[in-house]
């Protein structure tokens, strides 16, 4: 499936880059409004997850357990984030995957780079955004996260993917 | 070098080295993994003839099989040939027999040896393909409560019954939780990565007063949570499990913390039986099933973490077991399984995935914490600041129990407790945790 034009192609990069920005600057308040009020941040535990209510996930958060992480990355005594974590996205291959009544979904791939305390860690996949287009603005519906390592053992995740 | 443990374990301090020292972990496998029930898994993951599951006992690779007479066997997973793993890590269906992928040697599920290729070029040598020593070694002991599968590396033992002694029951209760008496394996399996030695996540479960200090990013990030919300809004489940962690001392201090002979304990449970939609739905459920006086007893029994020592922590009312598997003497491996409750609403189950989720999961707001708290204290432990660790609060002040001993909530029994089935295994004394 293709964009309908450049100017499409152009406008949803931008967006995920700046997503993938925020992130990275640690803007949590204006990540989460990215987010449709019934939005979900997802990132499966195992390849071809389908299920995230009857089945365990690495992470499946609705806009309450989002703010609830975002405020805790905050807190003046998280002792896990005494360093922050850091992070960078590299993005890439964003092409459209299929539309839908108020916008589309959206595949790329992601190279993630985590530096926290003592040790670098690197985390790469696939990411499908369902995208609402409200007004001139696009509202993330779902941010699905597919991990290569999925199923590894993981010390702690703290940050958004 | 001999080291001297008998120096190492008092019966209110420990020596740093024993969090500390490789040589000292070795010998944790050799005896105390050597020696006790380790959980395996439960038979639920194994429902059919050849499924199988992979783990590891202590230093072991072993495999839980399910052999054509219905049995759940435990195997090395190691050829009798050159040696090779035979099934890969994980679980999946092996047929009826198991082949290694190295020559094709075949072997029944029970482990006996089926067929070799070339089976002609062995005869006339010392190599008897009829002897034992040539099917696949089964684990020395092996035993099931209510479908929680543990195995022995030691010939000789307790009895898995006597070794559960006062936390069978909790294992009883995790399975009478069901409408239908039984529990499955669901919803896949998580799986932690710790810095630090095994002992100081035992040692975690149930020490009461860390919660509100450690966890202060997420109880309050909880509790600011709910303060945002409409007033009047009943409490979510996700803020009630995350912002319980900030109650004051005095809170955790009524608790009642049990300890059993061989490490075992459980603390009382710290949630209030909740009220809303989906909680009233199972406990009809159970009533439907198991009558409403039977159900009621059943959900009496409310414990938080229950502590099997050295393998497994079952939390009965959230359905989860947590498998411990120390990976060296400063690593730890955490594995989280949930259970579905046969024959109660699915609402139930999602609640359970709920926990896991935002409680035990490698993205959980409450672990975190934890995880910073153990490898501080691992890398503290390194220094040349102290040699002792301390466990003296409450000391003197445990009330004695048939088969062991309880304890207010702030008491530092548990740990005690521990030591003393650590020092039984490593074969000193520490005289025991009273």
């Amino acid at each position: 499936m293709n964009f309908n034009d450049w100017q499409e192609q152009q406008d949803i990069t931008k967006f995920l880059f700046n997503e993938a920005r925020l992130l990275d600057e640690h803007r949590w308040d204006e990540w989460l409004r990215l987010f449709t009020p019934d939005g979900l941040y997802w990132v499966p535990l195992v390849h071809g997850q389908t299920d995230y209510l009857n089945h365990a996930s690495l992470f499946c958060e609705d806009a309450l357990l989002r703010s609830m992480r975002a405020r805790r990355l905050e807190q003046a005594r998280a002792y896990s984030q005494q360093p922050p974590t850091r992070t960078v996205h590299v993005l890439g291959n964003i092409s459209l995957e299929s539309r839908t009544e108020a916008g589309c979904v959206v595949r790329s791939t992601f190279h993630l780079v985590e530096w926290r305390k003592t040790e670098q860690r690197a985390f790469g996949g696939s990411v499908l955004h369902t995208l609402r287009r409200e007004g001139a603005e696009w509202r993330i519906e779902m941010k699905r996260v597919e991990l290569v390592n999925c199923d590894a053992p993981h010390e702690a995740l703290q940050v958004f993917m | 070098m001999t080291i001297d443990l008998q120096a190492l374990v008092q019966p209110d301090r420990v020596h740093k080295r024993v969090y500390t020292d490789p040589a000292i972990f070795e010998l944790e496998m050799d005896r105390v993994f050597g020696q006790a029930w380790l959980y395996v898994g439960h038979e639920s993951q194994v429902p059919n003839i050849g499924d199988y599951f992979t783990t590891r006992l202590g230093r072991e690779p072993v495999v839980m099989v399910r052999h054509t007479d219905g049995a759940v066997n435990v195997l090395y997973n190691r050829c009798p040939h050159k040696g090779a793993k035979i099934v890969p890590d994980g679980s999946g269906s092996a047929g009826k027999f198991l082949r290694c992928l190295y020559h094709g040697w075949t072997f029944k599920c029970d482990g006996s040896l089926l067929s070799v290729p070339l089976r002609s070029g062995y005869e006339d040598t010392a190599l008897d393909l009829k002897a034992q020593q040539h099917s696949v070694r089964k684990v020395a002991r092996v035993a099931s409560h209510r479908g929680f599968v543990f195995a022995s590396l030691a010939e000789e033992g307790l009895e898995l019954v006597e070794f559960l002694g006062g936390v069978a029951t909790s294992l009883d209760n995790f399975c009478d939780r069901a409408p239908d008496g039984e529990v499955e394996v669901a919803g896949g399996v998580q799986r932690v990565i710790q810095r630090n030695n095994w002992k100081i996540f035992f040692e975690n479960l149930h020490d009461t007063i860390h919660a509100v200090a450690t966890h202060e990013s997420s109880w309050r990030a909880a509790k600011e949570e709910f303060e945002s919300m409409p007033a009047g809004t009943p409490k979510p489940f996700e803020v009630v499990i995350v912002d319980g962690n900030g109650e004051p001392l005095e809170f955790w201090e009524k608790l009642e913390l049990k300890g059993y002979d061989h490490g075992h304990g459980f603390m009382e449970g710290i949630f209030v039986p909740p009220t809303d939609p989906v909680s009233l739905a199972y406990v009809a459920a159970l009533q439907a099933k198991q009558g409403e006086a039977r159900a009621d007893q059943i959900l009496r029994v409310n414990r938080h973490n229950t502590i099997v020592y050295p393998s497994c922590s079952p939390h009965t009312s959230f359905q989860q077991i947590r498998v411990i598997r120390p990976l060296s003497v400063d690593r730890t491996l955490v594995e989280i399984f949930s259970f579905r409750l046969k024959g109660a609403p699915e609402a139930t189950f999602q609640r359970t995935l709920k926990y896991t989720n935002i409680v035990n999961s490698p993205s959980s707001n409450v672990m975190p914490d934890d995880l910073e708290a153990y490898n501080r204290v691992q890398e503290g432990l390194a220094s040349d600041g102290g040699d002792w660790v301390s466990m003296h609060r409450g000391m003197g002040r445990d009330q004695p129990l048939p088969g062991g001993r309880s304890s207010n909530g702030n008491s530092e029994m548990p740990p005690r407790n521990m030591f003393a089935a650590w020092a039984s295994y490593m074969g000193v004394q520490t005289g025991a945790a009273e």
